[in-house]
């Protein structure tokens, strides 16, 4: 996967890029709206991430110009102006996502993958730990063809888990990916672990093994 | 009192100053009318003396007066009795010269006359000449003249209305566009800035000073949100990329447990910096009005929305949330993301400040007007600090971590929508705040 990076910042650029090759995306970065321009009319890229806050350029332009040169890739919108009426133009203009600043890595991780899986449908759609399936597409947790009842969040969250095995997940990126871009401000709640006893409780009456591992002071690691 | 527009203001005074001049004129014409035609009888009668008088002269007094009959007087009258004329002999020597109103019998009947009497000498003799003309000829006279007089004065009146009525209207027209434009304007940036077409040059001045100062308006409120856009970036930049870096570094799992933990610890303190600029910039745009106010929020689903997102906070405090909503069509309008953050904050306040108990969401009308109420049974805010818990970065519990913004930005919503706050406590009871929805 190939992935072009336009970011006036340039250590925010270089940490993007450095996160993305360790996750084994091919990345280009460009720093201004004309280098995007350039690389996007000669090289197929898969994703753009797209900070539309660019000096010289109106990054929704670049979008438009894009989709002029038939290019296929996918575009996640990042911004820090936090104008909503930009998060509708870009929907507008056929961009794909739209990420505030700051956003988390894992985040941005997880929303590349989800366009990958939407885009390129069943391929890779079922994760299997144990005797479990998880199908990402379906949105449904099975043991052994049996289904089993979560809720949305319990999903979302062992999806996501799961998606970022052996990986730990702290609680601020828990609580990013499922209820969103609130107005929260209370980090040391428990409410994470609520969700958490019960997905255990849940795979425990079908399979003993301790998937998901408590990282203490911090958050969650699936170990699969 | 109502406030009467222009245009009604002058139509009214024109029908009143032409109702002050009719009835002037209701009162003036008969009493001008009759002097008229007095003065024209007057005339009429002097002149006859004249000929009277010539006659005398010319004739000799003997022709009307024989001096040898016993009855030494002339008298003349024409059949329907509306002139007469009598010369008698005057035993004064006063002269006599005078015109009145007076009563003659003639032929045994009394008929009211303006008689002119006049008094000559003629060989050495005086004589008095009286010339009379029926008052009912005046008064026939003077009613023909005031009837027409009254048609003319009503057609007049009633054209000049119309016309002066219709001029207004046509006038005024510019202006009303003028007040219109202004009207269907809530915001800078939707102003119509058509001119409006007059040919009045006080209208185009009035049309063009609006459109120059509203241009003036919508660059200060442009310049504010592209102020509040270029902060939001500068500061959330910086933030994003410290962010990133601690990603990248608590990614690599070379790292100590304890090294692990105070990374994560600064995101948290990160994560606070990001609520507050948020929520920083989010009421800098309220105040700037930028939030657009014209969604139809069912406001019942969105407190569902916010419970349903909140309830794993009360579930993790043991704490019951009670939802009653309204059977009503509760549909508010609105903007439905602020809507839902302001539930959000005042919920999220509730479950935070209590302990044990429950929180109870109410939807319900009351007196004509839709309420939103939370209740809690928590810590209470003193009655003292009630005043300051919606002013910025004041708390009344010191103790939790809070930045005093959650409530500030609370009531900006309200005050935005335009919905009224209620503040009831008791330490250690709990709170309840009552949101009243305008009708």
């Amino acid at each position: 996967m190939r992935i072009l990076i336009v970011e006036d910042e340039k250590g925010l650029a270089a940490e993007l890029k450095q996160f993305l090759e360790n996750n084994e995306y091919n990345c280009d970065i460009a720093f201004t709206g004309n280098e995007a321009s350039e690389l996007l009319a000669v090289n197929p890229y898969d994703f753009v991430l797209l900070d539309i806050g660019l000096p010289d350029y109106n990054g929704l332009d670049l979008i438009k110009e894009a989709k002029e040169y038939n290019s296929e890739a996918y575009f996640i919108v990042i911004t820090a102006r936090g104008e909503l009426e930009d998060k509708i133009k870009g929907f507008d203009l056929g961009a794909d996502d739209y990420l505030p600043k700051p956003f988390s890595l894992l985040e941005l991780n997880s929303r590349i993958q989800a366009i990958t899986r939407r885009k390129f449908g069943h391929k890779d759609s079922v994760i299997n730990f144990g005797d479990f399936d998880l199908d990402t597409t379906k949105r449904h947790l099975k043991y052994k063809d049996r289904g089993i009842d979560l809720t949305k969040k319990e999903y979302k969250l062992l999806s996501y888990l799961v998606l970022n095995k052996n990986r730990v997940l702290d609680r601020l990126q828990l609580t990013e990916h499922i209820w969103g871009e609130f107005f929260e401000d209370d980090y040391d709640s428990n409410y994470i672990d609520v969700h958490i006893k019960n997905i255990r409780k849940k795979l425990s009456k079908y399979d003993k093994t301790e998937w998901i591992k408590t990282i203490r002071g911090i958050g969650y690691k699936f170990e699969f | 009192m109502k406030k009467l527009k222009l245009k009604s203001q002058l139509a009214l005074f024109n029908a009143l100053s032409k109702a002050i001049i009719i009835t002037l004129l209701v009162i003036l014409v008969p009493w001008l009318v009759s002097r008229i035609s007095i003065r024209e009888t007057d005339d009429i009668l002097v002149q006859k003396m004249f000929q009277v008088t010539n006659l005398v002269d010319s004739l000799g007094i003997e022709s009307f007066i024989d001096a040898n009959s016993d009855f030494k007087a002339f008298g003349s009258y024409n059949i329907l009795k509306e002139e007469y004329i009598s010369i008698e002999p005057l035993n004064k020597d006063t002269l006599i010269d005078v015109i009145e109103f007076s009563q003659r019998i003639i032929e045994g009947e009394l008929v009211d006359y303006r008689v002119l009497s006049y008094s000559i000498e003629e060989n050495g003799k005086y004589y008095l000449i009286e010339i009379g003309k029926s008052i009912s000829t005046i008064y026939r006279f003077e009613h023909n003249l005031k009837r027409f007089a009254f048609i003319f004065l009503v057609i007049i009146i009633s054209v000049t209305l119309l016309l002066d009525l219709s001029f207004i209207q046509y006038l005024l027209k510019p202006f009303e566009k003028i007040v219109k434009k202004l009207k269907t304007t809530d915001h800078p940036t939707t102003f119509q800035y058509t001119p409006v077409k007059t040919n009045t040059a006080d209208f185009t001045y009035l049309d063009q000073t609006i459109h120059s100062l509203m241009r003036k308006i919508e660059a200060a409120f442009n310049d504010e949100r592209e102020y509040i856009s270029n902060v939001s970036h500068e500061l959330l930049t910086p933030v994003s990329i410290i962010q990133s870096k601690l990603d990248n570094i608590l990614h690599e799992s070379s790292l100590s447990e304890n090294d692990m933990i105070k990374i994560f610890e600064s995101k948290k303190t990160l994560r606070r910096l990001t609520n507050l600029v948020r929520t920083l910039l989010m009421m800098s745009r309220i105040e700037n009005e930028e939030y657009i106010l014209t969604e139809e929020v069912d406001v019942n689903k969105v407190l569902k929305n916010v419970v349903e997102e909140i309830e794993d906070k009360a579930v993790a405090k043991e704490l019951e949330l009670k939802l009653n909503l309204t059977d009503l069509n509760f549909s508010f309008i609105g903007n439905e993301n602020l809507l839902f953050t302001l539930f959000y904050n005042f919920i999220n306040n509730a479950i935070r400040y209590t302990d044990k108990g429950f929180i109870e969401i109410k939807s319900l009308k009351e007196k004509n007007k839709f309420i939103v109420q939370i209740m809690d049974t928590g810590v209470g805010i003193k009655k003292e600090k009630i005043p300051e818990i919606f002013s910025r970065f004041k708390n009344s519990n010191a103790t939790k971590d809070s930045y005093g913004l959650g409530l500030a930005l609370s009531k900006k919503i309200c005050d935005y929508h335009k919905i009224d706050v209620e503040v009831k406590s008791e330490i250690n009871k709990g709170s309840s705040f009552t949101l009243r929805f305008p009708v």
